[in-house]
């Protein structure tokens, strides 16, 4: 990429596809200081919201960087309706952001008028894929603009659930017009909790809907009769599962923004420089590849 | 064993009412074992949940919990999380009763600064994440005659907040925070109450000293009072220094001559 079309890209903050990395407080000034070599920024988005030195930092990062916002407090899956006051924060932040992608996830977190502070797994019915579509239809619309959705990280599943989780999202795509966010650890440590094929996950979703890729690393957890269970606690390095993975879903969904997500226990950037490197590496391999099989 | 299946509702009630600790056992006959108790799969979501949340205190309120030790506060935030959860994805904005929470904790009754001292934290805590206000622009007031005057109301910046306290808690907060054991051992809980202004400054949020009457003068004006009756309640012939003061550090963003502004909470006012 040139500079002209390097400088094009920011001013219009369209996220490329490279590897990109979760912006975390820890990391602000070191960025608008250092103007480190990462092609995107994350954020999430309730990170941002009201003023002070949060947003300003931002606002200084956006002058160089396209910025992604990444959401967890619009509950699509909650039967009680959207939080309107919460939608209203959001529509706030992207004014003021203006940023490249929107995303969320397919979740619930609202109960009773309570926030449960979690990604909370929806039963996988035609109920709750009709709830969260009239939800994401409702935002889209509030915030003129496409959003897409994350695939969760799911430690239980419900007994009536009908529909398989890859089926459910890829239905909410084609209903809504919504992007996905395609967490590839995420698949991988839901297909490990619950005995799913992995690739299979990956090839329902729509490549043409696939607007970012997540990575980020997760732990094992043992329990007493020696099974185990996998907890996305982005509290580690990609494992080498997941990376392989990556591989799969590049070769399905072709060169597409990655982000390298880190939310507990934050190393140093340089650690995450590292982690986005890997990713790029893979990425420009899926190019090469791409263009290799055109020219033949 | 539940015959048929919850509406989404019901289920997303029972799990809410499982994951804040009230558990009727039916959030777990929905869910498939598949060799691990329903309740453990429940429980890796209830800890993530209660530590965002905990977490979030933490982040608002540093000097109570160095006041009163890690494993106290983890205990006194668990059953707050637990009694007062959330009702938004907001957590910026999540913890204002917690003060008051901590005032009625018997455990914590021989702390007596302790509830004021949360309390300027959640001052400084609105302080830090309060929507970006334009200071007044002070040819505004040039433009306005004496009639004017007469009428006028601030509208305060969101970023500027008063408390009193009994206790010197501004000494108490910066002391902790910055770790100075000398001035925590010298600070003295009796020597009388103190009238604070929290704002931002140069360097962050800053939290000021004012003498009583400059407090309800300020208190006044960010409550909406009209300039004329706020000076006219404080007759100290130091007033115009003082809302001076307050407009040199936009304590207001706007100045109306006529109909309601809106009230806020300004602090909790300990008389």
């Amino acid at each position: 990429m040139d500079a002209a079309s390097d400088a094009s890209q920011n001013a219009h903050g369209r996220i490329p596809a490279c590897a990109g990395v979760g912006l975390r407080f820890r990391h602000h000034h070191e960025v608008v200081e250092g103007h480190p070599p990462v092609a995107w920024f994350e954020v999430h988005t309730e990170n941002y919201m009201g003023g002070g030195s949060a947003p300003a930092y931002l606002d200084a990062i956006r002058r160089d960087y396209p910025i992604s916002l990444h959401g967890v407090g619009l509950s699509l899956g909650s039967a009680e309706g959207i939080d309107v006051r919460h939608l209203a924060r959001v529509r706030d932040v992207i004014r003021r952001v203006e940023p490249g992608l929107v995303s969320e996830h397919l979740s619930w977190s609202i109960s009773g008028g309570v926030y449960i502070a979690d990604l909370l797994p929806l039963p996988m019915t035609e109920k709750a894929l009709t709830v969260v579509c009239t939800h994401v239809d409702e935002v889209q619309t509030c915030l003129q603009r496409q959003i897409s959705i994350e695939n969760p990280s799911t430690y239980l599943r419900f007994r009536h659930s009908t529909i398989p989780e890859w089926e459910f999202l890829a239905e909410v795509t084609r209903r809504t017009g919504c992007g996905i966010v395609c967490d590839v650890n995420n698949i991988y440590v839901s297909a490990s909790n619950h005995g799913w094929n992995a690739l299979v996950y990956l090839d329902a979703l729509p490549p043409e809907s696939v607007t970012e890729v997540h990575l980020a690393g997760h732990s094992v957890r043992q329990l007493d009769r020696g099974q185990i269970i996998r907890i996305d606690d982005h509290g580690s390095r990609v494992a080498p599962p997941v990376w392989e993975l990556f591989e799969q879903a590049l070769k399905r969904f072709g060169p597409v923004p990655t982000l390298i997500e880190w939310d507990t226990d934050v190393p140093a950037l340089e650690v995450l420089l590292e982690e986005a490197a890997t990713a790029e590496t893979a990425i420009e391999r899926q190019r090469h590849d791409n263009q290799s099989t055109y020219a033949t | 064993m539940t015959t048929s299946p919850p509406t989404l509702l019901e289920l997303q009630s029972a799990i809410r009412r499982d994951l804040l600790g009230r558990a009727d056992g039916a959030a777990s006959e929905y869910i498939v074992p598949d060799g691990l108790a329903p309740q453990a799969r429940l429980a890796i979501y209830r800890n993530t949940a209660s530590s965002a949340l905990l977490g979030a205190l933490r982040l608002t309120y540093p000097a109570v919990q160095a006041l009163v030790g890690s494993e106290f506060f983890e205990g006194a935030a668990r059953r707050f999380i637990e009694q007062r959860p959330p009702s938004s994805a907001h957590l910026d904005s999540y913890g204002e009763s917690f003060p008051d929470f901590l005032a009625e904790m018997p455990e914590a009754a021989s702390l007596a600064y302790l509830p004021d001292t949360a309390r300027l934290e959640w001052a400084v805590n609105l302080v830090l994440h309060a929507p970006d206000g334009k200071p007044l622009d002070l040819r505004r007031l040039e433009q306005l005659d004496e009639v004017d005057i007469r009428a006028a109301r601030f509208l305060p910046n969101p970023a500027a907040r008063v408390l009193g306290s009994h206790f010197p808690v501004d000494v108490i907060w910066h002391a902790v925070l910055s770790r100075d054991d000398r001035a925590l051992a010298d600070i003295n809980l009796d020597a009388g109450p103190v009238w604070l202004y929290a704002h931002r400054g140069a360097s962050g949020v800053e939290v000021d000293r004012m003498a009583q009457e400059q407090y309800r003068l300020t208190a006044a004006l960010l409550a909406g009072r009209p300039l004329h009756d706020a000076l006219g309640d404080v007759p100290d012939a130091r007033a115009p220094v003082w809302l001076a003061h307050l407009l040199a550090s936009g304590c207001f963003v706007d100045v109306c001559l006529s109909g309601q502004i809106p009230r806020r909470t300004t602090g909790r006012q300990v008389t």
